[in-house]
Formats: structure tokens, C-alpha cells, sequence
């Protein structure tokens, strides 16, 4: 397995959130294969497979992404469209785990394909609980796409 | 302290199996996790639940779809198509579940927009331990957008 | 044929008197005719006296029809009474007069002439108008501070939104830094630490209710109402069930009554009913058999919903105080509680223009009051439809 190569991807860009999260991942057993992406920019050159991500490979794609909205450079929306409008990309699991409930956020998060949608609850007990949730369903139940379909788009039936 | 003014959510599921139907509606209901449960067995049913059509004038617009992708009228990548392709109905969320794990069937229904894949296990055992994390992860977990009361 | 005497008496009246014939011509008339409208349309058929004299109608100002005119009216049989705008050439002045026409008949009740009273109504016309005028400004001035309340009102509702939004990330890092604080650390802590971060999480869980009831506030007052023809009893039924786990192991009462339909949004009115229940439920807390009461009853001459309990009430001093924010009458350590629900209550009732109000008496219990469009009507008057 190449260096590039996550189970996860976790897009958070706040420091306090970042460490609770994977707290929470790690009481999980779910954080052995993790890679942090810092703001949106560096997200999308993970998907992308540019810059500092110029090695990875479209063919080994994080079967989970966890997406917060509020991001430095391009926001979580920004990164949701570019990924989900790309057939190279439009199969992975975006999930968006943010603080807001904002009705906005949630049908344009949904409209722009995100896979679900998470809001952080305050309480701690909650939170470890979801990530659990998260976890089993996303890594365990959910049956990703195949390899092929992350290939150029044309090639289909 | 889960917030108390979420209200419970509502599913549809589209299977034309009915003991299956009748089982995940069982199980899901059970958990308490969603609030109502509507059932109907092909896709043009499906089609026309959704969009309140027909002898479904009065339904509830659901939070989530649980879609299977063998039916008949209409198969389950059309619904798909139809939901994702109305910007009325394209929010909701729709998790596949199906018994297919034929690859081409999942990457078809990822690139038409659904949102998971779920496949249908043969033995109880694990059927009732998927319904149970599909119910986990969506109702207890996801925030839906909200549906206008009627 | 008119006596010096009568026309003496006849020109002594402040109104005008026309008395025509058949043919509509003049056969008695007074000064005050002349003062009127100049002069006494003696040489004129009826059908030229509208042009001729400048009659109009009162409210489009066109020229008052020939065939309208009370007298002709009056000659076809009919008593009638008018208002007519006058701009005569002869006074160059506007009034409205009110005319009152009545046919004149002889001893076989045949119609021979008409009789017509011609009154000056220029000034009370005028006060009329001004009084509509200062009515309208009134209105209109009414209607724009209603609109500078409500801006207002929405500014603050999204700023609240806001504020309370933007509190939950760093209430959510505290949270759970003292979590992890307390399984991961608290056997290498004090006591007396430990204690610290009990009340820590104390704290936070008090700010994490503050917040989501403001958040809650914040989007009631945002949200549009969904208004529909509702049942009340099934709604109060439901919250009565829901909030039975809070009172387990206690004994208490609750009496559902005849509740009625209304026209309202569900959603929000359940809010209402989840706020007074829990409320009546907290505050009989004290009580060894506690009994909440849910009804209709009339009160003014207005049907209302009323919620009561025979708990620890309140002194009505300080009622004004009860549905304020952050406003509470009860100590926290008596009462935990956050002094938003009422307040959302209040902000609900008021969204669908109802009133809602309260009475108690210290140690003797409370009731709520409010009232919904729709109320008056029967119960079961809708469930026939």
C-alpha cells in the first residue's frame, strides 16, 4: 500500500475539531489509515492527484471522505461540486461532518451529491457514537464503487 | 442531549419482494427509528409516490429512499434517474439495496447519483444486522433537508 | 299662485324646497334654492339641469344622468335620497348638497309633481374627508412601524441565530476536551480537581441547552407559518405521552379536556404544548400527587386553551416578567431551567396573532392561556367535512 493510499480522508481545518475527531476515530479502531487534509485546496489536490498528491493514483480511492464545510482557500462546497461533477471522482463517499444545521448548507451540500450529512453534536458521548456509526456503516455496510467506475468517463455501458 | 425539536423521519422503501419488504419495514419500525414507513412494490410506484401522483395525492415526501434495483415497471436505475434528475426530489437521499454485487450494477447506480449501496444479504442473520446499520447511520446519525409539511 | 305669507315662511328655511309638476316645471321654490345654486332653474327642463346647473355625481364626478336626478325619480313614483356634487357657473363654487324627493299626489293618489328638500352637506362632507384623511395616515403610519418592528425584529432573530450557531464549535471543543479529560486523566486528579471539572461539564451542559433553546427561538421567529386546520387534542395527547418518561417514578395527573381545532401551524403549536407541559410538569415537582389540567374554556368573551397545574405557582407581581428571555422566577437550584421556553411560547402564539397570558398564585399553582384562530368554532364541527 503507497503512503497516499487512506481508508479515510478527513478535510477539517480547525485544529480542536481535528483532534477530537480523531480521538473519537482512534477509541473506534478506525484510525490506522487516516490522511488529513488541512484546507480545500489540499483536499482537491488529493482528489485530484496533484501537487504534493501528484504520486497517488485515481485507481485507490479513501472509502470514506469526511468534509467539513467552513475551509480556508475553497470551501466545502467549492471542493463537494469539483468532486462529485468529475466521473473520476464521483464515486466516493463524501460525507459532510460540520456545526451547521443551515438549511442552506444541507440541500446544497445533498443537491451537489454529498453522500450524507452530519452535524457535530455538542455532546462528546454523541459524537463518539456517530463516528462509530460513521464508521461501521461507511467502511463495513456501504459497498464502494468498483475501480473501473473511477476511470474517465465514456468507457461505461 | 439529542435535539428535541428533530422530528422523526420518514422512509419509503421500494421492494418487490414483499416478505423482504415486509421484514426491513418490521426491523426499522422496531428500532424506532423512523416515524412512518412507506412501502410499494415497483418502480412507476415508486415514481408516482414520490412525486405525490395519482393514488398518492396525500403521501409524505420522504427523508430517505431505500430502493432496491429489480422491479418491475420501472427498474430501480430509472427511479434513480428520475429522483436525481428532479431538482424536487433530488436532495432526498436514496440507498440502493440490492442483492446484485455485480460491479457494472454498482457503478451505474453510483454515477447516477446514489447516494450508498447497500447489498441485500441472503441469510437473516445479516440481513437484519444491515437493516439495523442502515437505520443507525440515517436516522440517528444523518440530518435530512427539510420537508414541507402538509 | 304663492301666498306672501308662505313664501315669507318658505324663504325663513335654511333648506332649499322645490316643488315641480308633471312637465318638471317650477311651481315653488325658496331663497335658499337661490343661495344654493345661484338661482332657480325656472326657464330649464329637468333634463338640462344637470348641465345647466353643474351637477355631478359625488364620487367619479361625472355629470349627474338627467334620468337619475331625485326629482324625475320622484315624478316616476319613487322617494328617494341622494347626495350631488354642485359646481354651478353661476357660484363658481363647489358643494355637495343631499336632496330628498318625493312624489306629490292628488286624492286619487295619482303622481301630479314632486317635492324636493335640497340640504347643504358641504361641511360635514369636508369633516367626513378629513376624518379619513388622518384615518389613512394614521394607517398607513401604523403600518410602517409595524414594518420597522418587524425588520427590527428579524435582525435580531438572525443575529441570535447566528450568535448561537457560532457558539456551538467552541462549546463542542470544551465539551470534549473535558471528556477526555475526565476517562482519559481523572485517577491522576484531586479531588478537588475532579470536582472542578464535574462542574466544568455542569456548566456546559447548561450552556449546550442555552444554546439550542436560542437556536430554536431564533428559528421560530424565521421560519413562515404553515397554517392548516388542525386538531389540538391528538397534538397534546402525543406531547403528554412523549414527556411521561420525565416523570416516571412520580405521581402525576394529567387530564386531557375538550380541545378543539384551530386553525395553526402543528409543529409549532406542539412547541407550545411541550413547553407548558414540561413546564407544569417541573414545577409540580414538589407535589405528592400532581395534577396538570389541559382544556378550552372561555375567558372574556374569548374561547383559549389553557394549561394548569397545582404546583409551586407564581407571585402575579411579577407575571409581566414571565415570558421574557433569559427571565426566570425560580432560582436554578430549585428549578433548572434556561428562561427561553416560555418566551419561544410567547413568540409562537404572537407569530399567529393570538395572545397568550398567565395566572398563579404562589404555592397554589399556575395557568396558561392562549388563544388560536379557530377556536370558536364547535369541536367536531370540522370532523363532519
Amino acid at each position: 500500500m503507497k503512503a497516499f493510499d487512506a481508508e479515510i480522508l478527513l478535510i477539517e481545518d480547525n485544529q480542536d475539531d481535528l483532534d477530537l475527531t480523531l480521538h473519537a476515530l482512534k477509541r473506534e479502531n478506525l484510525a490506522n489509515n487516516i490522511l488529513i487534509a488541512r484546507d480545500g485546496e489540499e483536499a482537491l489536490d488529493f482528489f485530484f492527484c496533484r501537487g504534493n498528491y501528484a504520486e497517488r493514483n485515481f485507481d485507490a480511492p479513501p472509502r470514506l471522505v469526511l468534509l467539513d464545510l467552513k475551509l480556508p482557500k475553497v470551501n466545502g462546497i467549492e471542493v463537494l461540486q469539483q468532486v462529485k461533477s468529475d466521473p473520476r471522482t464521483k464515486s466516493i463517499p463524501v460525507v459532510v461532518l460540520t456545526s451547521s444545521k443551515e438549511e442552506l448548507d444541507l440541500v446544497r451540500s445533498y443537491n451537489l451529491g454529498a453522500n450524507s450529512y452530519i452535524q457535530k453534536p455538542v455532546n462528546f458521548t454523541e459524537f463518539r457514537q456517530t463516528v462509530k456509526h460513521l464508521g461501521l456503516y461507511w467502511l463495513v455496510v456501504n459497498q464502494p464503487a468498483p475501480q473501473g467506475a473511477c476511470e474517465p468517463a465514456g468507457q461505461e455501458p | 442531549m439529542k435535539n428535541q425539536n428533530m422530528s422523526p423521519a420518514e422512509v419509503l422503501l421500494v421492494d418487490d419482494n414483499p416478505a423482504d419488504l415486509d421484514l426491513a419495514r418490521d426491523l426499522l419500525i422496531a428500532n424506532e427509528h423512523p416515524r412512518q414507513v412507506s412501502a410499494v412494490t415497483d418502480g412507476e410506484d415508486a415514481v408516482a409516490f414520490l412525486r405525490r401522483e395519482g393514488r398518492f395525492t396525500s403521501a409524505q415526501r420522504p427523508d430517505l429512499i431505500i430502493l432496491d434495483l429489480n422491479l418491475p415497471r420501472k427498474n430501480g436505475w430509472q427511479v434513480l434517474e428520475e429522483v436525481k434528475a428532479d431538482p424536487k426530489l433530488r436532495s432526498t437521499p436514496v440507498v440502493i439495496f440490492s442483492t446484485s454485487e455485480a460491479p457494472r450494477d454498482i457503478g451505474n447506480c453510483y454515477r447516477l447519483g446514489a447516494n450508498s449501496y447497500v447489498r441485500k444479504p441472503g441469510n437473516l442473520q445479516d440481513f437484519m444486522a444491515v437493516i439495523q446499520s442502515i437505520g443507525q447511520f440515517w436516522f440517528q446519525n444523518a440530518c435530512f433537508p427539510r420537508r414541507e409539511e402538509q | 299662485m304663492q301666498t306672501k305669507l308662505l313664501q315669507t315662511v318658505l324663504d325663513s328655511l335654511g333648506d332649499g324646497l322645490i316643488v315641480v309638476d308633471m312637465a318638471g316645471r317650477l311651481l315653488i321654490w325658496n331663497a335658499a334654492v337661490e343661495n344654493l345654486i345661484g338661482a332657480a332653474p325656472t326657464a330649464l327642463a329637468l333634463n338640462q339641469w344637470p348641465e345647466a346647473l353643474g351637477l355631478y355625481e359625488p364620487v367619479e364626478c361625472k355629470t349627474y344622468p338627467a334620468e337619475q336626478l331625485p326629482m324625475a325619480r320622484a315624478l316616476r313614483g319613487e322617494s328617494c335620497e341622494c347626495e350631488i356634487l354642485v359646481r354651478t357657473p353661476l357660484t363658481a363654487k363647489s358643494i355637495w348638497i343631499e336632496v330628498t324627493a318625493h312624489p306629490l299626489k292628488d286624492q286619487n293618489a295619482n303622481v301630479v309633481g314632486a317635492v324636493t328638500a335640497v340640504r347643504n352637506i358641504t361641511q360635514r362632507k369636508i369633516s367626513e374627508q378629513e376624518i379619513q384623511r388622518l384615518h389613512d395616515e394614521l394607517e398607513s403610519r401604523v403600518r410602517q412601524r409595524t414594518a420597522e418592528l418587524e425588520a427590527a425584529n428579524k435582525e435580531l432573530e438572525s443575529f441570535t441565530y447566528s450568535v448561537a450557531h457560532d457558539l456551538r464549535a467552541p462549546l463542542r471543543h470544551i465539551v470534549g476536551f473535558a471528556q477526555i479529560l475526565e476517562e482519559d486523566f481523572r485517577p491522576k486528579l484531586e479531588p478537588e480537581a475532579q470536582q472542578y471539572l464535574t462542574r466544568i461539564q455542569q456548566g456546559t451542559r447548561r450552556m449546550g441547552l442555552l444554546v439550542d433553546e436560542l437556536l430554536n427561538l431564533a428559528k421560530v421567529g424565521r421560519q413562515p407559518l404553515n397554517l392548516q386546520l388542525v386538531n389540538l387534542a391528538p397534538i397534546a395527547e402525543r406531547v403528554i405521552a412523549e414527556l411521561a418518561p420525565s416523570h416516571e417514578g412520580r405521581e402525576v395527573e394529567c387530564k386531557l379536556g375538550e380541545l378543539s381545532w384551530a386553525n395553526c401551524d402543528a409543529n409549532l403549536v406542539k412547541q407550545v404544548f411541550q413547553h407548558l407541559i414540561s413546564n407544569a410538569i417541573k414545577y409540580t415537582r414538589l407535589r405528592q400527587h400532581a395534577v396538570i389540567e389541559i382544556g378550552k374554556t372561555e375567558v372574556g368573551g374569548q374561547m383559549c386553551i389553557f394549561v394548569r397545574d397545582n404546583g409551586v405557582g407564581f407571585n402575579m407581581k411579577y407575571v409581566g416578567k414571565l415570558f421574557g428571555v433569559f427571565q426566570r422566577l425560580h432560582r436554578n437550584e430549585d428549578f433548572e431551567g434556561t428562561g427561553i421556553g416560555l418566551a419561544t411560547v410567547q413568540r409562537i402564539i404572537q407569530k399567529h396573532r393570538g395572545r397568550v397570558w398567565a395566572e398563579g398564585e404562589m404555592d397554589r399553582g399556575a395557568t396558561f392561556y392562549f388563544t388560536l384562530k379557530g377556536l370558536e368554532q364547535e369541536p367536531g364541527a370540522q370532523e363532519s367535512k
